[in-house]
């Protein structure tokens, strides 16, 4: 009897737990924390009765998602979900405008010498980092010495040219090359300002910078020394970053500004579009899958809109391992592959390449020559290789990326295009570490290599230099092994120019000669895509894409949410409606 | 052999099979594809950093040389640093492991309760439409993934009548407990936090309750199973002769017996839901541990991955000699075999 009782008990606790979790479940949102209000994960409950809606504080906010993990130290991060936090975080000397031109940013002006070694920035006054202290010349020295101590994030760009960098006034600093280095002001939007003094009093010691111990690496994992629009306000490691506005931010503020920017972690498509479709993201990632972007264009009030993202998909033939190394060879294989199948079905949207510079980056050579399927050149080239006959014996290696699962369509049209021709391909998938590894040596790298590239800063030579200079071999950049003098001449002569039309036309002459050589089988510019909610929110890349205005693209800064605006209360009248 | 000799031999067994899989998971590591110190900094990071790298992590020794320097770290607590996170991995465990432990674990109540409470259900009212229903549940479950359980559960429960959160551990502006445990749910418990309590639950649920679908569906049909071929027992008709209530017998007297296989395979259901916690951490961008491991594993993270996969060991060793425990419990035979050893 008493056991009875007990068990009837029992049931009655545990029905009624589940009755007030699932009660709880639908209440409003517990009320923030006094100290320290934070925006709201839910959607905002549109009021049903006639009283308007009044947006807080935490309604104006922008979220998004990206690949994972991010580092928001600028001398660590160099991936996409880094750069999208430092340009938010962080200001640079200059700023590129949407159409591909740097304008002043920290720096109001800047000289250049006779000798085109040295360039001297002044800098604004009066700009205020986020703890309140005021940016001046020693910043910017420390932090380029940071950067390129460090050897990590984007110090790549700089460390091959920048010799020293030194506060000469309290708002003047002076940066001098190696050498001469024209596309200089070009890279520095890659260059971020970090407060000297935050970071100094956060230094670990010991540790592996001597008197300067771990640099703050440890501290800005999780903190900002930043000057840039928005502040960190919480950054877990493995969930998300939530910024808030600079109320004393120098460039001022829109009133319809975003007042906090979020970047989670979240990459699964299901979870975005759920997130999306009940407006708790406003910008979609740019990974998602086809389907999930053409279901997210059903959803009232959102768009999906592509643009050339400034990257391009190679098909990389290594010059020095036969068949490969034979100029016909390789031409042969320009003109076999179908690349308007890529385009419409594989991936749409984009553009087919044309030469090694994607057509959005300031220095492409709008003539150079473009391949298109034509199997009867593609016969007459193969007729003129060495291996015409021995086809059989020499059957091309080719390697996809793992990570990217759409680059295995594209493998297995390429070697059915190439079959056409007689010509084998063996295929192989391997993880992006793998690819890495073989490109390390000519005897590793494949006779084809399928990768995306980027570049460094949004100019020619960047690209030009990353992929074709031999001083970039062994990288998983430049797996052709094109290792030819000439090349390399001419790009270190562009990059030295420092008058930019002079220097645009000796990339357009590199073009028009690496395309004649054939290392490299450009198929396409890539379209990044991305959903985001337009009936509420106003953001430039997307509107530039509706309207088909010019967007030059560098990475992270199509994600500037100082320029973004948001409307919530166009958003509770969305969701107010079925 | 008494019940405690029997413990501390397994445990001294336990270290044996720690060391061996020390050596193992350090090999692992080291044979998967890549140069950790260039995945660590990325492809573009000049030859100098990453030079400077692999010193740090001592990549430049011999593997036996590698291997003592970790060894004796390990020894002292110091698992090393994580090349993903760039902290000492000891303090992303601290972080991490707490969250999918409690997600863990309340996936391990759902489907004891759940897979106990359907299997004796299906095997009291056995070939009836009840028993269907159970059957139908059960293949369902244990043909579909926890990935797919997680998607489904999502798009139901966050979409479409969204009454769970999908994704994190706790809301916005609802104020953490103070970390005793670093479980958000039990440290809102002991500090009287009623708010955090229920919103961190309701964080839980569709995570561990697509964890727990799969092996909850296992456990019911093998309980049931069990429970069945128990049923036409002799003692099973001697107690029912004797007027004792049918679900006493099904309760008291029966499932004790039944429980013992299915204990044993809820048990390897529970340890491999650790690994199943990864894509489901992925779904609901759940900051746990099997998240962690697996992009350490993904990104050659070498620290990070001993790190993960030892805890991982020192855990399934764990739980297999708690599982030997409650089953000894369970079958006085085995208690008295081991006693007149």
């Amino acid at each position: 009897m008493y056991s009875k009782n007990l068990r009837k008990f029992g049931v009655v606790l545990v029905v009624s737990l589940i009755l007030a979790l699932v009660a709880s479940c639908g209440q409003a949102q517990p009320s923030p924390t006094a100290s320290s209000p934070s925006p709201t994960a839910s959607s905002p409950s549109p009021t049903p009765t006639t009283a308007p809606y009044t947006p807080k504080a935490e309604d104006y906010i922008i979220r998004s998602t990206e690949d994972w993990p991010t580092y928001i130290d600028p001398a660590v991060g160099n991936d996409f979900s880094d750069s999208i936090s430092l340009v938010n975080l962080y200001d640079s000397l200059v700023f590129p405008t949407p159409q591909g031109e740097i304008e002043p940013c920290l720096a109001e002006k800047w000289d250049i010498s006779d000798d085109n070694l040295t360039y001297t920035f002044t800098l604004r006054q009066g700009v205020k980092f986020h703890n309140g202290d005021e940016l001046t010349a020693e910043d910017v020295e420390f932090s380029m010495k940071r950067l390129l101590t460090i050897g990590e994030g984007f110090g790549y760009i700089f460390s091959p040219y920048v010799q020293d960098c030194k506060a000469i006034e309290k708002y003047k600093v002076a940066i001098t090359l190696k050498k001469p280095f024209g596309p200089f002001i070009s890279a520095l939007p890659r260059f971020y300002i970090l407060n000297k003094r935050a970071v100094m009093e956060n230094i670990e010691k010991p540790g592996p910078y001597g008197d300067f111990g771990d640099y703050g690496k440890k501290w800005l994992l999780t903190n900002d020394a930043g000057s840039g629009p928005y502040k960190v306000k919480e950054m877990k490691m493995e969930e998300y970053l939530l910024a808030e506005k600079f109320d004393d931010y120098w460039g001022g503020w829109d009133p319809d500004a975003p007042k906090f920017f979020k970047l989670s972690a979240t990459s699964e498509p299901a979870t975005e579009f759920a997130l999306f479709a009940k407006r708790e993201m406003e910008i979609t990632s740019e990974l998602l899958p086809l389907e999930t972007y053409n279901s997210i264009a059903k959803l009232n009030g959102a768009d999906v809109v592509a643009f050339l993202n400034g990257n391009n998909f190679n098909i990389m033939l290594q010059t020095k391992k036969p068949p490969t190394d034979d100029i016909h060879f390789r031409k042969a294989l320009a003109y076999c592959l179908d690349y308007d199948q890529v385009i419409s079905n594989i991936y749409p949207g984009s553009v087919q390449s044309q030469g090694p510079v994607p057509t959005v980056i300031p220095g492409h050579d709008p003539n150079v020559f473009q391949y298109h399927r034509d199997l009867e050149k593609a016969r007459a080239e193969l007729a003129q290789s060495k291996y015409a006959d021995k086809l059989d014996q020499y059957p091309v290696t080719l390697s996809w990326c793992a990570e990217a699962p759409e680059e295995e369509k594209v493998a297995l049209l390429f070697q059915a295009n190439a079959a056409e021709l007689g010509i084998k391909v063996e295929i192989t998938k391997k993880p992006f570490g793998s690819m890495i590894a073989d490109a390390q040596s000519p005897e590793t790298t494949p006779n084809a290599s399928l990768i995306f590239v980027a570049s460094h800063y949004a100019e020619a030579g960047a690209m030009l230099m990353s992929r074709y200079h031999s001083s970039n071999c062994g990288s998983w950049e430049q797996c052709e092994w094109l290792q030819d003098p000439e090349i390399d001449r001419m790009i270190e002569d562009s990059l030295a120019t420092v008058d930019q039309q002079e220097r645009f036309q000796k990339y357009y002459a590199i073009q028009e000669k690496i395309v004649d050589l054939c290392p490299t089988i450009y198929v396409f510019d890539q379209a990044e895509r991305r959903a985001y909610q337009s009936a509420y929110v106003h953001w430039l890349p997307g509107e530039a894409a509706k309207t088909n205005k010019v967007y030059v693209p560098i990475m992270g800064y199509g994600m500037y949410a100082h320029d973004m605006k948001v409307w919530p209360e166009k958003r509770a009248e969305l969701l107010s409606k079925p | 052999m008494s019940l405690l000799s029997f413990l501390a031999r397994r445990l001294a067994l336990a270290i044996v099979v720690l060391i061996g899989l020390s050596i193992l998971l350090f090999l692992i590591a080291r044979v998967l594809p890549g140069d950790p110190a260039r995945i660590a900094l990325g492809p573009r990071a000049p030859e100098y950093a990453v030079e400077a790298l692999r010193k740090q992590m001592n990549l430049d020794k011999p593997l036996y040389t590698q291997y003592y320097l970790w060894i004796s770290s390990l020894l002292k607590g110091d698992l090393g640093m994580s090349l993903l996170s760039r902290r000492p991995v000891q303090d992303d465990v601290k972080e991490y492991f707490p969250a999918t432990f409690e997600e863990v674990l309340l996936a391990a109540i759902i489907l004891s309760v759940g897979g106990i409470g359907l299997g004796i259900l299906a095997a009291k009212y056995s070939n009836s439409w009840l028993d269907g229903i159970v059957r139908i549940f059960a293949y369902l479950g244990i043909v579909t993934p926890a990935f797919v359980w997680a998607i489904m559960l999502l798009l139901i429960f966050g979409y479409w009548v969204p009454i769970f959160p999908i994704q994190g551990r706790i809301s916005p502006g609802v104020t953490l407990p103070p970390v005793i445990t670093g479980m958000l749910t039990l440290d809102s418990l002991l500090t009287g936090n009623w708010v955090a309590f229920w919103d961190t639950l309701k964080h839980l649920i569709l995570p561990s309750l697509a964890l727990a679908m799969a092996p909850m569906a296992q456990a019911a049909r093998i309980m049931r199973s069990s429970m069945c071929s128990d049923l036409g027992a002799d003692h099973v008709a001697a107690l029912t002769a004797y007027g004792v209530p049918e679900n006493r017998i099904l309760t008291k007297y029966l499932s004790r017996l039944s429980l013992i296989p299915t204990i044993s395979i809820m048990s390897l259901d529970i340890i491999s839901l650790f690994a199943a916690a990864f894509v489901v951490e992925l779904v609901f961008n759940f900051p746990g541990l099997s998240r962690y491991g697996m992009q350490a594993i993904l990104n050659k993270d070498l620290n990070a991955i001993s790190g993960v996969l030892l805890i991982f060991g020192v855990l399934f060793t764990l739980i297999t000699i708690l599982i030997d425990l409650i089953v000894a419990y369970l079958d006085p035979r085995i208690r008295l075999q081991r006693k007149s050893i």
